[in-house]
C-alpha cells in the first residue's frame, strides 16, 4: 500500500488563555491516502479550524503544539523551517476557503490573480495566461478569455468559487484542503461544485481534505469520513460505514439531528442536549460523556481510545458489546 | 380579516451609471398570523433585498405593502415605514449584527430605550428575554465576541422579540449553524410562534429546513417568484422546472441514495442581462422556442400553488 500523502499522528494543540491552556486538539491521528477524498465532520468548536491551521502552520500566535507529528510526503511539517513551509503552501498544499468573496482580492482582475499564483514558475507571461485559461475551462467557466479581465464582484457566487478552485489547483498540489467551500451556495450550485471537485480530483489525482458540516455533501463527495467532537477524533471509516452503521453515540446523534434524514415533516427537530465541554478544564473520562444517553460507569474515569480496524471509534460501549 | 402582511407587485431597483437594475422585480405574497412563509433561492436572487425592503431598509420603487390591512407609506427616501415595534428583523450574520462594544444586556434593552417604552424596566426585560430564548442570566454581561454562533443567534432572536412584534423576518436564521444547534434555533422560533402568534418570514437556501418548518413557500429566481404555494404541495409536486431542479439537487446524507438529478446547464444570468421571454429559459432543460420569446403568465395549480411556466412538470417528486 502506498504511503498516505498526509499522516497526522497524536497531534495535540492548545491555546494559551487567561484561564489557562485551552486544549483545542488532543491526540488526533488521521491519514489522507493518495488520491482519496477525506471528509471531516463536526460541529463548531470541534477543532476543525485548528487542525487545518496546524497542517498549513498558520496557527494563531497563542497556540502551542504539544505533541505529535504531521507527516506530508515524508517530511514532518512541524519541524520545517518557516521558509520551507512557505514554499510548500500553495504549491504542495493548496486551500479553498469558505467565502470566495473574501479569499479573492477585490481590486485585482481574475487574470492578474491567476498569474500571481504562478509566481514560482519561470514561464513567460503568455504561457501563464494560457495556463490560467486552460484551468478556467477545466472548472467549467464559459468564455474564459473574457473572464480574465473581470473583477471578482462581477462574477456569480458559484463562478467565484470555481475560480478559487482553479487557482488552488493551478500549481498541481498533492493535497487540497477545502474548508466548507459550498456553504455560501444554493443546492444546484452546491452539486455543481461537488461534481467539479470530484472530476478534478480524478484528473489531477490529488488528495482532498474536505471540511463541512453539511452531512449530505460529505455523503455524496467523500470516500472516507472522520468525525470530530470537542478536539478529538471519535469515529472514522468509509463513508458508507460511518453513515449507515455509525458506532459512536455522538455520530449517531449527529446523524439523527439532520433534518434531511427525517422523512416525516416535524415542527420539533431533534437536538443534542447539553453543550460542549469546557476545554480549559477538561472533564475526566470520555469527552462526550456529559451529553451521552448511553454512558456507563467506566466513561466517567477512563478516556476511550480510538480503536477498531478500518472502521474506528472511540467508545467503551463497543468493548462491552464485542 | 385581512392578512398580517400583504405584498403586491413589490419592486426594488437601483440606479446605475446608465439605466437601472431591478433587484426585486414585482413579487406578491401574503403572510397570515401564526404562519411561516419561506423564501428560497440562490444567492443574488433578491431574497435579502426583499427582506430589507419590507423592513424599510431598502428603497421601494413600486408596488404596495399592507400590514394588518393598512397600506405602508414611504418616506422621502422611498423606503417603507413599517411600525418597527410590530415588524422585527433578524439579520443574516449573527455576530456581525450585534454591536461589539455593547454587552448582551445593553443590546437587549436598547429597543425599549429607543422606543421609549417606560412601562417595562429595561434591565429586567433583558433578563426576561434571555430566559425566553434559553440563555442564563450570566450571559447578560457578556460581549458578542464571547458568544458562540448559536448563542449569538439566540441573542438576535431575543432582540427581535423585545418589542413583542407581530411579524418576524428572519434572514438565513440557520446559516453557518451545526445541525443540532440549527434544530434548537428552529424549535425556539416554532415555540415562540405558537406562544405569541407570530407571523414568520424565513429567508433561506436550506431546503431541509423549509420542508420541516414552512407552511407556505416561494421560490425566487432573478428577483421574481417563479413558483409559490403550500410547501408540502411544492415538495411533492413541483411544477416549475427550476423548483424541480432545486429539490432534486438537495444533497442527501445517504451514501446509497439513488439520485435522479435534473441537470441545469449554464450560469445564472446577471440582473443586468435579463433573458428574453421566460427568464429561466437559458438554463431550463425543457425550454422550447416559445419560452425564448414570451413571458409565461401566472398559472394556478392545485390549491394555492401558482407558477410561471408554459410547460410545467407533472411528475411526482420522490421526496
Amino acid at each position: 500500500m502506498n504511503e498516505p500523502v498526509l499522516n497526522i499522528q497524536d497531534l495535540s494543540v492548545s491555546y494559551q488563555t487567561e484561564r489557562g491552556p485551552l486544549q483545542a486538539l488532543r491526540h488526533v491521528s488521521l491519514a489522507v491516502p493518495e488520491g482519496k477524498i477525506i471528509g471531516i465532520v463536526g460541529e463548531s468548536g470541534c477543532g476543525k479550524s485548528t487542525l487545518i491551521a496546524s497542517i498549513i502552520r498558520l496557527l494563531a500566535p497563542n497556540a502551542r503544539i504539544g505533541t505529535g507529528a504531521i507527516n506530508f510526503k515524508g517530511r514532518d511539517l512541524l519541524t520545517l523551517s518557516p521558509e520551507a513551509m512557505r514554499s510548500l503552501r500553495g504549491s504542495g498544499i493548496s486551500m479553498v476557503f469558505q467565502d470566495p468573496m473574501t479569499s479573492l482580492n477585490p481590486v485585482l482582475t481574475i487574470g492578474r490573480q491567476m498569474a500571481d499564483v504562478q509566481h514560482r514558475s519561470r514561464a513567460s507571461r503568455t504561457e501563464k495566461r494560457a495556463r490560467a485559461l486552460m484551468m478556467l475551462e477545466r472548472v467549467g467557466i464559459p468564455d474564459s478569455a473574457s473572464q480574465l479581465r473581470r473583477y471578482p464582484h462581477t462574477l456569480s457566487g458559484g463562478m467565484r468559487q470555481r475560480v478559487a478552485i482553479a487557482m488552488a489547483l493551478m500549481t498541481e498540489p498533492s493535497l487540497l484542503i477545502a474548508d466548507e467551500p459550498t456553504t455560501a451556495l444554493d443546492a444546484t450550485l452546491e452539486v455543481q461544485i461537488i461534481h467539479c471537485l470530484q472530476q478534478l480530483q480524478r484528473e489531477f489525482g490529488c488528495s482532498i481534505l474536505f471540511i463541512s458540516h453539511h452531512l449530505g455533501v460529505i455523503a455524496e463527495l467523500c470516500d472516507e469520513v472522520i468525525v470530530m467532537y470537542a478536539g478529538e477524533v471519535v469515529e472514522s471509516g468509509t463513508t458508507r460505514e460511518v453513515f449507515l452503521e455509525p458506532r459512536h453515540p455522538y455520530t449517531q446523534k449527529l446523524l439523527e439531528c439532520d433534518p434531511a434524514r427525517i422523512r416525516h415533516r416535524t415542527r420539533q427537530l431533534p437536538v443534542i442536549e447539553g453543550s460542549l465541554p469546557n476545554l480549559v478544564e477538561l472533564p475526566r473520562g470520555c469527552i462526550f460523556r456529559g451529553r451521552c444517553v448511553q454512558s456507563i460507569a467506566r466513561c466517567d474515569t477512563e478516556r476511550p481510545a480510538l480503536s477498531g480496524g478500518q472502521h474506528k471509534s472511540a467508545c467503551h460501549l463497543l468493548d462491552t458489546a464485542s | 380579516m385581512s392578512a398580517l402582511l400583504a405584498v403586491r407587485e413589490l419592486r426594488v431597483r437601483y440606479p446605475l451609471s446608465e439605466g437601472w437594475v431591478d433587484v426585486v422585480h414585482g413579487v406578491s405574497l401574503d403572510i397570515e398570523r401564526g404562519e411561516t412563509v419561506a423564501i428560497v433561492g440562490e444567492s443574488g436572487s433578491g431574497k435579502t433585498t426583499l427582506a430589507m425592503a419590507l423592513c424599510g431598509l431598502a428603497p421601494v420603487s413600486g408596488g404596495e405593502v399592507r400590514f394588518n390591512g393598512q397600506v405602508l407609506r414611504r418616506d422621502a427616501n422611498h423606503r417603507l415605514k413599517p411600525d418597527r415595534k410590530r415588524v422585527a428583523l433578524m439579520f443574516q450574520d449573527p455576530v456581525g449584527s450585534l454591536s461589539p462594544r455593547m454587552t448582551v444586556r445593553k443590546i437587549l434593552a436598547e429597543p425599549l430605550l429607543i422606543h421609549r417604552i417606560d412601562s417595562r424596566d429595561p434591565d429586567q426585560e433583558a433578563l426576561r428575554l434571555l430566559s425566553l430564548v434559553g440563555l442564563g442570566v450570566d450571559f447578560a454581561n457578556r460581549y458578542p465576541h464571547q458568544l458562540s454562533g448559536g448563542q449569538a443567534r439566540r441573542v438576535g432572536v431575543a432582540r427581535a422579540l423585545a418589542l413583542n412584534p407581530e411579524l418576524l423576518i428572519a434572514d438565513e436564521p440557520t446559516a453557518g449553524l451545526d445541525v443540532s444547534i440549527q434544530g434548537e434555533v428552529l424549535n425556539l422560533l416554532s415555540r415562540l410562534q405558537r406562544e405569541m402568534g407570530l407571523g414568520l418570514l424565513i429567508i433561506t437556501h436550506n431546503l431541509n429546513v423549509v420542508r420541516h418548518v414552512a407552511d407556505q413557500m416561494a421560490i425566487m429566481y432573478l428577483g421574481r417568484f417563479v413558483e409559490q404555494g403550500d410547501s408540502q404541495q411544492i415538495f411533492t409536486h413541483p411544477r416549475h422546472p427550476y423548483t424541480a431542479a432545486l429539490l432534486s439537487a438537495n444533497p442527501s446524507p445517504d451514501p446509497d441514495a439513488q439520485r435522479h438529478r435534473i441537470q441545469l446547464v449554464g450560469e445564472v444570468p446577471g440582473l443586468l442581462h435579463r433573458p428574453s421571454g421566460c427568464e429561466f429559459h437559458t438554463r431550463c432543460p425543457q425550454a422550447r422556442a416559445q419560452c425564448r420569446v414570451s413571458f409565461p403568465e401566472l398559472t394556478s395549480g392545485a390549491g394555492k400553488q401558482v407558477f410561471n411556466c408554459f410547460f410545467p412538470m407533472d411528475q411526482v417528486h420522490p421526496c
